[in-house]
């Protein structure tokens, strides 16, 4: 049984896509961290406290793992979605009475969203209360705020999607609020924002856009920046 | 630590679990269900119908922009078979329209592209179209439907008509529909007297149960106020005076008195008044109430109106009756002596507001009283209540139900507001119509119907465009000083109360109509409406036929008839034995009452006409009973020679 597996381990296929041989010394160890794609921004070495739960609560985890279950509903979601006024609201009837588990697709997608600012936030406050802001990862800090408000305006920008009178009002309360931002660039913003002055066709192709493209580009790589400072730093 | 790991343990076992249920969730539906207990039931029928192939169902309506899946579940709609089962499966009542062109929610409401019983009932956030329950089914036929009578749609050709008649349109600007005619209230200082106005405000249907005025709610000072205001408008429009009431009706001794009474009351029963009037609620419904009218209107005003009514009021529908000086007056003093309400309520004492005239204003303007009736003193109304063309796609948010916990719904907030109008709000002006719940149910209807749905043109059914023909000359004179088309119609303009004179001389001879106007007669015994007696002088009635002959003819209707005796022994074998008109009509005294009697009917009818109406009444008259025999032209020919021969 043993020389089976060494043989497979041993084989050309084998070794062409793992290119170290087993972690049996320090060495190797190190090796399957660097030369693994996934593996390559953890550090070589973690501290034994780190690990435990309650020192992060696995929130900044979580709040990864709730976005890839959100890239993932929302791409199925996507396939019957059309971002315009006169089919938006009966696609969403459509996903919920006729696509096979369409309503578990959305429900999925609405509660991992609203999960996800909640934990994004309490991930702010355990850095926050726990000083893990404090040199030298300030500037991991600033990435932080930056994604926490990408998943606020990711949050907000699938609200309008629907196109429901809930959706219509809070887009319209929100672009309104946009507006009183002094020196006239409120209300550049808010045009730039619903491309004109009223909710209509053009916001919703432009919150969809940004929805689904723009801002989900934004928080990849401000997350793979989060993410690779916090291995060199030592965290998990 | 351990603990913890029990916990995720757990926790992912539960996620897991709940992740494999969502697919056995979606395999489990409702609707699954039905076609499966559907394809058992027939499978169990007698008959034979076809079970289905599981799975959803719709009809795709892209005119109406409507997807409606109500057929996934009411499978057995057009299965005659199925006619007494269960819902969701039973038959679908007489439809009158295809489903296939309309599909399900056009009419019905509710939310067509659901699959779930309660969603697709649409009492659900964020519908706004609940399902319209049966009462109020018909207002989906008014989205196409602006035809004013559609027969399969008697609710809604209700509805229509009372918004028509109660004037809604006076307060209410409502598409479709017109202010209709009200007495102007200039003048009515001169009328009236203060105490019968105190209480007609307070109630006008005490005073006459089928009034058409509402009941404001006024409270007893704003009732007062708003009489002393209206009892200053003593002068009549342009400029009209009235003449004094004849001395004689004051200072006639009893006997006299007691034999102009007399008079009066013959005229008043030849004259027919009640065909058009009630009297303590027995007559005509097309006038006012005259059962306590001694007590509201005075000596003067009656004397003046009675003689000349489109003097005093120009718009009226009231007929000029040609009586003699004696003859009016012995009507004023039977109406004076017959027609007194002794349970008049009295009023108090009573000293007036130092400022009742702004006062009153104020208040004739609040509750919009110039909506309906005309006063010199106010401007025209600004319409006051909301506009109601589209209120039938008013959405629930934007109701406010005020304190009240009926039916979150349109239908029932309607409803509700026409039973009792200030039931959301004190503040609220509309007054009490005092409908029944029938009338309520009709009304609702057609306000429901006012949708501001887009429908393809093709679909819509327009009301006929109206007939503006209105005799002119002498005779168009004499109609319209006897009103005549307030009961009859010529060439599509009136109402029709009584008949349709378009073609009356091609269907009645002239000695029959001068004979008629000397002594007018109902043709059947069984109808309520009676034509009047005018007492036209000679020279009228010549016109009036003159005018008839010349215009109201259709040549197509002439036939020669041969009035030989053998032809008439066959119509009266025809008559007797094979259509058995006796059955429906009397000749000397025997035969049914369904139809008017046919003695001296010769006398009176063209044989051209009878002929053409035997062969095909309906083409004439739709709604008439007169069966269509399928006659033979011999046969119609010698059927109206025996009838013309009944002389």
């Amino acid at each position: 049984m043993k020389k089976f597996f060494e043989k497979i381990f041993q084989s050309k296929v084998w070794r062409s896509i793992f290119r170290h041989g087993l972690p049996v010394s320090n060495r190797t160890r190190a090796e399957a961290v660097f030369y693994n794609f996934f593996l390559h921004v953890h550090p070589t070495k973690v501290r034994k406290r780190s690990l435990k739960f309650t020192y992060t609560w696995g929130l900044g985890g979580l709040s990864v793992g709730l976005f890839i279950v959100l890239v993932f509903t929302g791409a199925l979601l996507m396939l019957y979605y059309r971002p315009s006024v006169a089919q938006a609201y009966w696609d969403m009837k459509d996903l919920q009475f006729v696509v096979s588990s369409g309503q578990f697709l959305r429900n999925m997608h609405r509660w991992a969203a609203h999960a996800m600012v909640a934990i994004v936030f309490l991930h702010m406050m355990r850095v926050f209360y726990t000083g893990s802001y404090r040199p030298p990862k300030e500037f991991n800090w600033v990435i932080g705020v930056m994604l926490l408000v990408i998943t606020v305006l990711l949050s907000y920008t699938g609200y309008l999607l629907p196109w429901d009178q809930l959706s219509y009002w809070g887009i319209s309360v929100g672009t309104n609020m946009v507006r009183s931002v002094p020196f006239g660039i409120g209300d550049k913003i808010s045009f730039l924002l619903l491309g004109g002055n009223s909710v209509g066709e053009n916001a919703l192709v432009r919150f969809y856009v940004l929805h689904c493209f723009i801002i989900p580009v934004a928080a990849m790589v401000l997350m793979g920046i989060h993410f690779w400072r916090i291995r060199k730093d030592g965290g998990v | 630590m351990s603990n913890l790991r029990k916990y995720f343990a757990l926790s992912s076992v539960i996620f897991l679990i709940v992740l494999a249920l969502a697919p056995f969730k979606d395999y489990f539906q409702e609707w699954k269900s039905y076609q499966n207990q559907y394809n058992v039931l027939v499978n169990d029928l007698p008959q034979r119908v076809t079970p289905v192939p599981i799975g959803i169902k719709q009809l795709w309506i892209p005119k109406f922009d409507r997807v409606d899946r109500c057929v996934t579940c009411h499978l057995g709609m057009k299965e005659e078979a199925l006619k007494n089962v269960r819902q969701p499966f039973t038959t679908h009542p007489h439809m009158y329209h295809d489903v296939e062109e309309f599909g399900c929610t056009f009419c019905h409401e509710g939310q067509g592209s659901a699959t779930e019983y309660k969603e697709s009932l649409g009492k659900v956030k964020f519908w706004d179209k609940p399902i319209f329950p049966k009462e109020f089914m018909e207002a989906s036929c008014a989205k196409c439907h602006k035809e004013q009578i559609i027969p399969q749609a008697p609710i809604l050709t209700l509805g229509r008509k009372i918004i028509q008649e109660s004037n809604c349109a006076g307060c209410h600007k409502i598409e479709g529909y017109q202010k209709q005619w009200v007495p102007p209230l200039d003048g009515i200082g001169s009328k009236v007297n203060r105490t019968w106005l105190v209480n007609w405000l307070k109630n006008p249907k005490a005073y006459s149960p089928k009034t058409r005025m509402p009941n404001f709610l006024l409270p007893e000072e704003e009732a007062n106020i708003l009489a002393d205001f209206l009892m200053t408008f003593k002068e009549l429009p342009n400029g009209v005076t009235l003449e004094s009431a004849p001395a004689v009706l004051t200072s006639a001794s009893e006997a006299v008195k007691a034999k102009m009474i007399d008079l009066g009351s013959t005229r008043f029963k030849e004259a027919r008044c009640i065909s058009c009037h009630t009297v303590n609620g027995k007559g005509g419904y097309v006038a006012n109430e005259l059962g306590k009218v001694a007590s509201k209107d005075n000596k003067e005003w009656l004397y003046n109106y009675i003689k000349n009514p489109k003097h005093i009021s120009p718009d009226v529908a009231m007929p000029r009756f040609r009586l003699k000086e004696n003859e009016l007056t012995g009507m004023v003093a039977y109406i004076e002596s017959e027609f007194v309400d002794y349970e008049m309520e009295a009023q108090p004492e009573h000293t007036p507001d130092p400022a009742f005239y702004e006062k009153g204003l104020a208040l004739f303007k609040k509750y919009n009283c110039n909506g309906c009736h005309e006063l010199s003193a106010a401007h025209k109304s600004e319409e006051v209540g909301p506009e109601l063309s589209l209120i039938g796609s008013k959405k629930i948010y934007e109701i406010d139900f005020g304190k009240t916990t009926i039916d979150q719904s349109l239908p029932s907030y309607i409803h509700a507001k026409l039973a009792t109008p200030r039931i959301f709000s004190p503040a609220m002006k509309m007054p009490n119509f005092q409908f029944t719940d029938e009338e309520m149910q009709a009304v609702t209807v057609a306000l429901l119907g006012n949708t501001n749905e887009t429908i393809p043109e093709e679909y819509i059914v327009h009301a006929k465009p109206k007939s503006t023909f209105v005799p002119q000359g002498e005779f168009g004179k004499i109609v319209k000083d006897l009103a005549c088309m307030s009961c009859h119609v010529m060439n599509g303009n009136g109402r029709l109360v009584a008949t349709d004179l378009s073609m009356e001389a091609s269907q009645v001879q002239r000695k029959w109509v001068e004979g008629y106007f000397k002594v007018p007669y109902s043709l059947r015994p069984i109808l309520t409406e009676r034509m009047p007696n005018f007492f036209l002088p000679n020279d009228e009635i010549k016109t009036i036929a003159d005018y008839m002959e010349k215009v109201f003819v259709v040549d197509s209707l002439d036939h020669e008839i041969t009035k030989d005796a053998a032809s008439v022994s066959k119509g009266k074998g025809l008559y007797f034995e094979k259509f058995g008109c006796q059955s429906c009509h009397q000749i000397s005294g025997k035969g049914g009452y369904v139809g008017p009697p046919l003695d001296k009917i010769g006398s009176r009818l063209k044989g051209g006409w009878i002929y053409h109406w035997l062969k095909n009444p309906q083409a004439y008259k739709p709604e008439s009973i007169e069966p269509d025999n399928k006659l033979t032209d011999e046969e119609a020919e010698d059927l109206a020679a025996y009838l013309i021969s009944l002389k």
